[in-house]
């Protein structure tokens, strides 16, 4: 069997038994067995993605050609991973909380959902990585070629061949393990399985084929460092711009790969396994790059003057004899070639079916998403499409740069071409001003000129560019010379490259970023990015009501898998409390919804599928404005339900006022009806006990007889003064009295309300203070009522005044329509409790001084409500002040 | 035996101290990436002609020495970050 044939057939069984593996995680990860499928060793075995075949042979011979520079390759990643606490960790949380499901997809979300820009680092990914793939299928086919090589080696035809069938084979691959869900965003357990298998085979390859030539060749490690130093390698000779340029460069495409951005954020499954991967992963790197120098100076000494060096990890162990090791040194770089197509493919065939496929699918279709067709099958359509279509690409560009030399060097070409993301990756997650503008602005300029200076010139002068453009520049001007812009020449070209485009990058990212303005949507998610660590939740997009569950639940059907999104409607229906399946479109669930399809059609296009069906496309100033409006209708409203509770509650208040009233009221009145059975008693009794004397005795003088007489007289008089008053009232109030107007002064009714009234039965005088000048009002009223008035106020003061020497100051003032006449004394007045009750029936101030039935005030009242008039009690005064009101008109008349 | 004034004062000290700690373990985090940094650029002040140039073998072991130093570094910084990584990463889901 020859070794070709051997070759073939293990390579074969390792691709075979890469099916099954990948084939038994899925089935494990199916049977929710995940707990082994997602450590953090997986996780950290994944990033070796990093590694690939160029690395792997790459590495070794670009040692031997530019000494030590290979080191800055894997010095890079290094620094990002140990960077896990202020960027990666960020950056996890990011890819998590938004869904995100490529490097394109996070440069879109961040800048406002802009489709422009994921179709952009989306076109600048392919062009990234289409030759990488392309250098991948060189590596196996030229490994292929150096085994062959013994037996007599294989024709060009065969190496194309070859190259088809490793293409296909790979292609198959991805799409059965890399699209079997749809989920992006869910993680492809049988691929991460796989590629941390082919993680291993490619270190332990690579460390074994150094152990060899360490311990085997060189005879130990004392002996292996002299070996170095005796070598063409001697001293240290680095150019000191490389070194700098290529470790940030390096850095750069790690964080920029869609590959590495695949398995370092899309396929995390637990932010925690970060914390292993920042030194497990720099251990992986550093093991990887350990042998590579003393592997290169063994080849140079033990390989044939012009062999090439990027073999030398395959040639040295077959020169040396060592087939086995060989072999499995074969399988390494087969392993690292492998994988790296496999994600690439992966990773790029998710960012061109979500963010070039879908929109013009959507756009050809003016029906929208929400009827006809399977969008699911489409996008999962689309996405095998693609896969098939990245993988050829890479194929083609093979067979079109025809597996040359070119081809060697375009790994550090498409670093620096999708570092050129870099700007706008790092400013949006950490600068909230920067925009969208600012972000196209940046990625085209440098894009420009980084095709110009690096990709074009790559495929070798008078390919693409004319050579009269790389002698004279563009346009004939010498400072545009791809080699030496601006005239500054003897740079090196990828440095050169690296150093105007990053330049162009970041000043016009920055410069249009500050002086243009962001959308609303953009601002959203610019504090969402930057701030994710205060508010992880989820950004905020639809504010419009309008959609129609159904059509959404049809969409979702389609691409989430019925199931799934019933499921989820279903979730969101309990959490809103709603009867039956389907949820109302609020905001909240929109974006619940969106998220869900973002992870698996992408943030931008999800964002205009759910926008098709809700009629707005995104959050605009005026949806802002109707938030806005909304708020300040409701908190109108709830100014009106306080305003009604207020006025409820000034209601209620006046009723318990007026049942306190009542109350009172009733009490006073039982206190009245007691009083004055009391008072009729009284009389009663004595005039009983008195003429039952006159009867009874005989010897009695005529003295004693009328002393007894005039007692029962007085009595009777009393009985009929009491029953006159209620029999007054009750006329009053019916309004049966005859009012008995005729003509005279104010001052003679005061007059004769004083003399009548100012000294009481027990001689107590009042003394009153009166302005008689003023009381010369002439009146047509009711005079005898009005005196009747103004002597109960006179006798109420008389007898309720506390002051040592009672006085009352009898003021008139009359103005354009009224007479006034206030009757103030100066006691303490009245208790504020009592005021309100003083004119009512029955009521007196206090039990003690009950020398009335407590009816005067209100026949007062009743009186002068009939004369027209009012008599108030004035509450602010000093002492008890009435104030008696007659309309003028009374007054004006008697004129 | 501790007397009640100390047992009283000591949690909230010890708290202190240990969310200090915390905090400076987070900014050890974030500068060792620079220091490693600066480490890997001394090779560019290297003097490549002459006398004093330094033997690939130095540079080698150089280089490779600050890597396993930054990987032991980053190991024992993770080790103590582990809680707070923790935390978040159940509190998110």
């Amino acid at each position: 069997m020859s070794t070709l044939n051997l070759l073939v057939a293990v390579c074969t069984a390792y691709v075979c038994f890469l099916f099954l593996v990948a084939f038994v995680a899925d089935r494990l990860a199916l049977q929710g067995k995940k707990a082994w499928l997602r450590s953090p060793l997986i996780y950290t075995l994944s990033l070796s993605i990093y590694c690939t075949a160029w690395t792997f042979y790459g590495a070794v011979g670009s040692a031997a050609r530019n000494g030590f520079e290979y080191l800055t390759i894997y010095l890079g990643p290094t620094l990002v991973m140990i960077s896990w606490w202020w960027l990666l960790r960020k950056l996890i949380r990011i890819g998590r909380t938004q869904k995100i499901t490529s490097i394109a997809d996070l440069i879109s979300s961040r800048y406002g959902k802009s489709s422009l820009l994921a179709a952009g680092v989306t076109i600048l990914a392919v062009i990234g990585t289409t030759p990488y793939i392309a250098l991948q299928l060189q590596s196996v086919t030229l490994s292929f070629s150096v085994f062959a090589g013994q037996t007599g080696g294989i024709d060009p035809q065969d190496k194309a061949g070859l190259a088809l069938w490793l293409s296909l084979g790979l292609a198959v691959f991805t799409v059965l393990f890399g699209t079997r869900n749809l989920d992006a965003k869910e993680r492809h357990d049988g691929v991460v399985m796989a590629i941390a298998v082919e993680a291993v085979v490619k270190l332990v390859a690579l460390l074994s084929v150094g152990i060899f030539v360490v311990w085997g060749v060189s005879g130990g490690l004392t002996e292996a460092l002299a070996r170095i130093d005796a070598s063409e390698f001697g001293e240290w000779h680095t150019d000191r711009g490389r070194w700098a340029g290529l470790i940030f460069l390096s850095a750069a495409a790690f964080l920029c790969l869609p590959r590495t951005f695949q398995v370092l954020v899309v396929e995390n499954d637990d932010e925690s396994h970060l914390r292993t991967a920042s030194w497990a992963f720099p251990l992986y790197l550093c093991l990887i790059s350990l042998f590579v120098v003393p592997i290169a100076v063994v080849g140079l000494d033990v390989m044939p003057e012009g062999a090439n060096p990027d073999l030398f990890v395959l040639t040295v162990p077959l020169a040396l004899g060592e087939n086995g090791l060989a072999m499995l040194s074969f399988l390494g770089g087969f392993s690292s070639a492998t994988s790296m197509v496999i994600v690439a493919a992966i990773a790029l065939s998710t960012m061109v079916s979500n963010h070039i496929v879908m929109p013009i699918w959507l756009q050809l279709r003016p029906s929208g998403a929400s009827v006809s067709g399977d969008v699911r099958n489409a996008v999962l359509m689309a996405r095998r499409i693609s896969i098939v279509g990245v993988v050829m690409l890479g194929y083609l560009y093979y067979r079109m740069s025809s597996g040359g030399e070119a081809l060697a060097s375009i790994g550090l070409v498409a670093f620096c071409g999708l570092a050129q993301v870099l700007p706008a990756f790092l400013g949006g997650m950490f600068w909230r001003g920067a925009t969208r503008l600012g972000a196209i602005a940046g990625l085209t300029a440098g894009f420009a000129i980084w095709l110009y200076t690096l990709y074009l010139p790559s495929f070798g002068v008078g390919t693409i560019l004319p050579v009269s453009i790389v002698e004279n520049g563009l346009f004939g001007l010498s400072w545009l010379k791809p080699d030496a812009l601006f005239g500054i020449r003897g740079m090196d070209q990828l440095m050169h490259a690296l150093f105007w485009s990053m330049v162009f990058n970041v000043v016009s990212f920055v410069v249009v970023s500050l002086v243009t303005f962001p959308s609303p949507l953009e601002r959203l998610q610019a504090a969402q990015f930057v701030n994710i660590f205060d508010h992880s939740a989820s950004a905020r997009s639809w504010s419009g009501g309008t959609a129609q569950t159904e059509d959404l639940m049809v969409m979702a059907q389609r691409i989430l898998g019925a199931g799934e999104a019933q499921a989820l409607f279903l979730r969101h229906a309990r959490r809103q409390g709603v009867r039956g399946n389907l949820p109302a479109p609020t905001p909240d669930f929109l974006e619940a919804l969106e998220r869900e399809l973002a992870s698996s059609v992408g943030a931008a296009t999800a964002h205009a599928m759910v926008g098709q069906i809700t009629g707005g496309m995104a959050i605009s100033v005026e949806d802002l404005m109707a938030v806005a409006d909304e708020t300040a209708q409701m908190l109108e409203y709830s100014a009106r339900l306080k305003e009604q509770s207020e006025e409820l509650s000034r209601t209620a208040l006046e009723l318990r006022n007026a049942n306190q009233k009542l109350t009172r009221l009733s009490i006073q009145k039982d206190a009245f009806l007691s009083q004055i059975s009391h008072e009729l008693r009284t009389p009663m009794t004595s005039i009983r006990a008195f003429s039952e004397i006159l009867r009874d005795t005989d010897q009695m003088t005529p003295d004693e007889q009328s002393r007894y007489a005039s007692i029962i007289h007085d009595e009777a008089q009393r009985l009929t003064r009491l029953l006159d008053d209620l029999l007054d009232l009750s006329v009053v109030e019916n309004g049966q009295v005859n009012l008995n107007l005729r003509e005279g002064t104010l001052r003679d009714a005061l007059d004769r309300a004083v003399s009548s009234a100012a000294i009481g039965e027990d001689g107590v005088r009042l003394e009153i203070e009166r302005n008689p000048a003023k009381e010369e009002i002439l009146l047509h009223t009711d005079l005898d009522r009005l005196s009747q008035v103004f002597i109960n106020l006179i006798a109420n003061a008389r007898k309720y005044c506390d002051a040592t020497s009672p006085r009352l100051l009898i003021r008139v003032m009359q103005d354009a329509d009224r007479v006034v006449v206030d009757f103030q004394d100066n006691g303490s007045g009245i208790a504020p409790e009592a005021v309100d009750m003083i004119f009512e029936k029955f009521a007196r101030v206090s039990d003690q001084k009950a020398g009335g039935a407590g009816l005067g005030l209100a026949i007062c009242r009743q009186v002068m409500t009939r004369l027209g008039g009012s008599v108030d009690y004035v509450p602010a005064a000093r002492g008890a002040t009435f104030r008696v009101v007659l309309p003028y008109r009374t007054a004006l008349a008697a004129q | 035996m501790t007397e009640p004034e100390s047992r009283l004062g000591a949690p909230t000290v010890f708290h202190e101290r240990r969310t200090y700690r915390r905090r400076r373990i987070m900014d050890a985090a974030c500068v060792s990436p620079l220091l490693t940094l600066i480490l890997w650029m001394i090779p560019m002040i290297w003097p490549q002609t002459g006398d004093g140039t330094v033997s690939s073998a130095t540079a080698l072991i150089y280089i490779f020495l600050v890597w396993a130093g930054i990987i032991v570094l980053t190991w024992g910084l993770s080790r103590l970050l582990a809680d707070e990584v923790d935390d978040a990463s159940n509190a998110d889901t």
